[in-house]
């Protein structure tokens, strides 16, 4: 009997370790017509994975200070062996991850998967969003650019027009009048300790609520229906199903390597993709560059704040979209999972998609 | 082919395969957190002679290191890593005793790195230092 065996009963004896294996990878059966849009999950697990391993050796050589942060960041892209990879795939990946959000969130809205008993692992997978986003903005102004504080001045000002607090919450929200040192520490530690805190555990409950409930089934095919309402704890089995491991790792193993590839060769042929010319200068809270935008995924509501007659009103309806959203599963109750059975649904769903891209495009143009 | 060659066969290409992947990861992760070269590793360091009074000693950084340049009678300089031989603690100057006093120990070395006492099992690293006009040469 060889060592790696003996080693391996040695553990399963004392903690039986092969059972819960067991239980989660080879007897854990998901729906035969499960789709290729339920690996997102596990592609986020990966990229946020690749994003905390870049983000702490980045720690190593970055100063979060506005007299050092720029030249630190400048030195790990120039002098520090493959720092340049490491701060590209962190940078990158960020984009991508958001890409990916984009599309787990769009197929369960797609698929009805938020809905009851689902509920709750919406609205956690919701504030995973938010709390992503969140990530982004405070990680955009640590390379302290041009564009990382004018960015960062534009997007904590929007904050103004809350009636009664607004130049109160401008102020909380930098730490000051103006985007400077307390800016970068409150964001600094909020990227790199307080979000992913609150991130970690979230996930954490996120994936609970998926095990717990189970898999849904894609509501496709002749034979889909609603399950019966039930008021008690049920947990959703899939007898005749394919086992997780190995069939579904495989085909998660395979979109996996598509999103890495994607990363990648952004990093390799198109490093500059998300890295505009202000990107490359210092800050200067003198001199405002021209044409300075958000990321591609805060154009809608940049461009929304442009359309609208005031600012209040353009924060109350991204404050209204984004809490309808959050509360859809409460909102849409019906059991009806068939996007071809939910009409009204799937118009305002492809009006949605519509309109973020028109304005995302707009915006960037504009 | 039988079931177990098959598999047998998709495992090996499989870990070599992550073994690769893992190459080509571990690499720029090693030269990334491998220690950066500071510049002037190989330099000399000039010293105003002026600094180093009769009887004083002058700590600076040599090569990355912490280091002392003494005067231990006038005209007579002397440089040595200040790094203590037993446990790597930095010694101090004692102008009174006329020796060298790590405080982590109490090991002893006197005004030309021998050891006087204590634990540590060798003398004090000598540095060439040399005499040029207002300045001393160290290195």
């Amino acid at each position: 009997m060889g060592l790696g065996k003996k080693m391996a009963d040695f553990i399963d004896a004392r903690l039986g370790i092969r059972d819960i294996l067991e239980q989660n990878l080879t007897k854990y059966l998901l729906p035969r017509n499960i789709n290729a849009w339920y690996t997102l999950g596990a592609v986020l697990l990966t990229l946020f994975t690749v994003q905390i391993a870049t983000g702490i050796l980045l720690l190593i050589y970055y100063n979060p200070n506005t007299d050092e942060a720029f030249r630190s960041v400048q030195r790990i892209m120039n002098e520090v062996p493959f720092g340049w990879l490491i701060r590209t795939i962190h940078a990158v990946g960020s984009n991508i991850i958001v890409l990916a959000l984009l599309l787990h969130m769009l197929s369960v809205l797609f698929m009805g998967s938020y809905k009851r008993p689902r509920e709750l692992t919406w609205v956690a997978g919701f504030l995973l969003l938010l709390l992503s986003l969140g990530m982004c903005l405070t990680g955009y102004l640590l390379p302290w650019s041009q564009l990382s504080f004018w960015a960062t001045t534009v997007a904590t000002n929007s904050s103004q027009e809350l009636p009664m607090i607004g130049d109160a919450a401008v102020r909380f929200l930098r730490g000051g009048a103006m985007v400077g040192q307390p800016t970068l520490g409150r964001f600094f530690a909020l990227h790199v300790m307080g979000f992913p805190l609150l991130f970690g555990m979230l996930v954490l409950f996120h994936l609970f609520c998926v095990r717990r409930v189970g898999i849904s089934r894609p509501p496709f095919g002749h034979d889909w229906q609603a399950p019966p309402p039930s008021t008690t704890f049920r947990h959703e089995e899939h007898p005749g199903g394919i086992p997780f491991f190995p069939h579904y790792v495989a085909k998660d193993a395979a979109i996996i390597a598509f999103f890495l590839a994607l990363l990648l060769g952004v990093v390799f042929f198109a490093p500059g993709l998300f890295f505009p010319p202000a990107a490359f200068e210092p800050a200067d809270p003198f001199v405002t560059p021209p044409g300075i935008k958000p990321e591609w995924y805060f154009l809608w509501a940049y461009q929304t704040l442009k359309l609208l007659p005031s600012e209040f009103l353009g924060l109350a309806v991204q404050g209204v979209a984004v809490t309808l959203l959050l509360l859809l599963p409460f909102l849409d109750r019906s059991p009806e999972r068939r996007p071809s059975r939910r009409p009204l649904f799937v118009s305002a769903y492809v009006l949605g998609v519509a309109l973020f891209v028109a304005l995302s495009v707009w915006g960037h143009y504009s | 082919m039988e079931v177990s060659s098959r598999r047998k066969f998709l495992v090996l290409s499989l870990s070599t395969l992550g073994a690769l992947v893992a190459g080509v990861a571990a690499y720029p992760l090693f030269r990334y957190l491998s220690p950066q070269p500071t510049g002037g590793e190989k330099g000399r360091v000039n010293i105003p002679r002026a600094q180093v009074g009769a009887g004083q000693a002058h700590f600076f950084q040599f090569r990355g290191h912490p280091a002392v340049v003494l005067q231990s009678a006038p005209g007579v300089f002397a440089a040595f890593s200040a790094i203590c031989t037993h446990l790597g603690c930095i010694i101090r100057w004692l102008p009174e005793n006329g020796e060298f006093l790590c405080p982590c120990h109490a090991g002893r070395f006197a005004g030309d790195g021998k050891v006087l006492g204590g634990p540590p099992p060798k003398p004090l690293q000598a540095i060439p230092v040399a005499l040029s006009g207002d300045n001393l040469l160290v290195g």
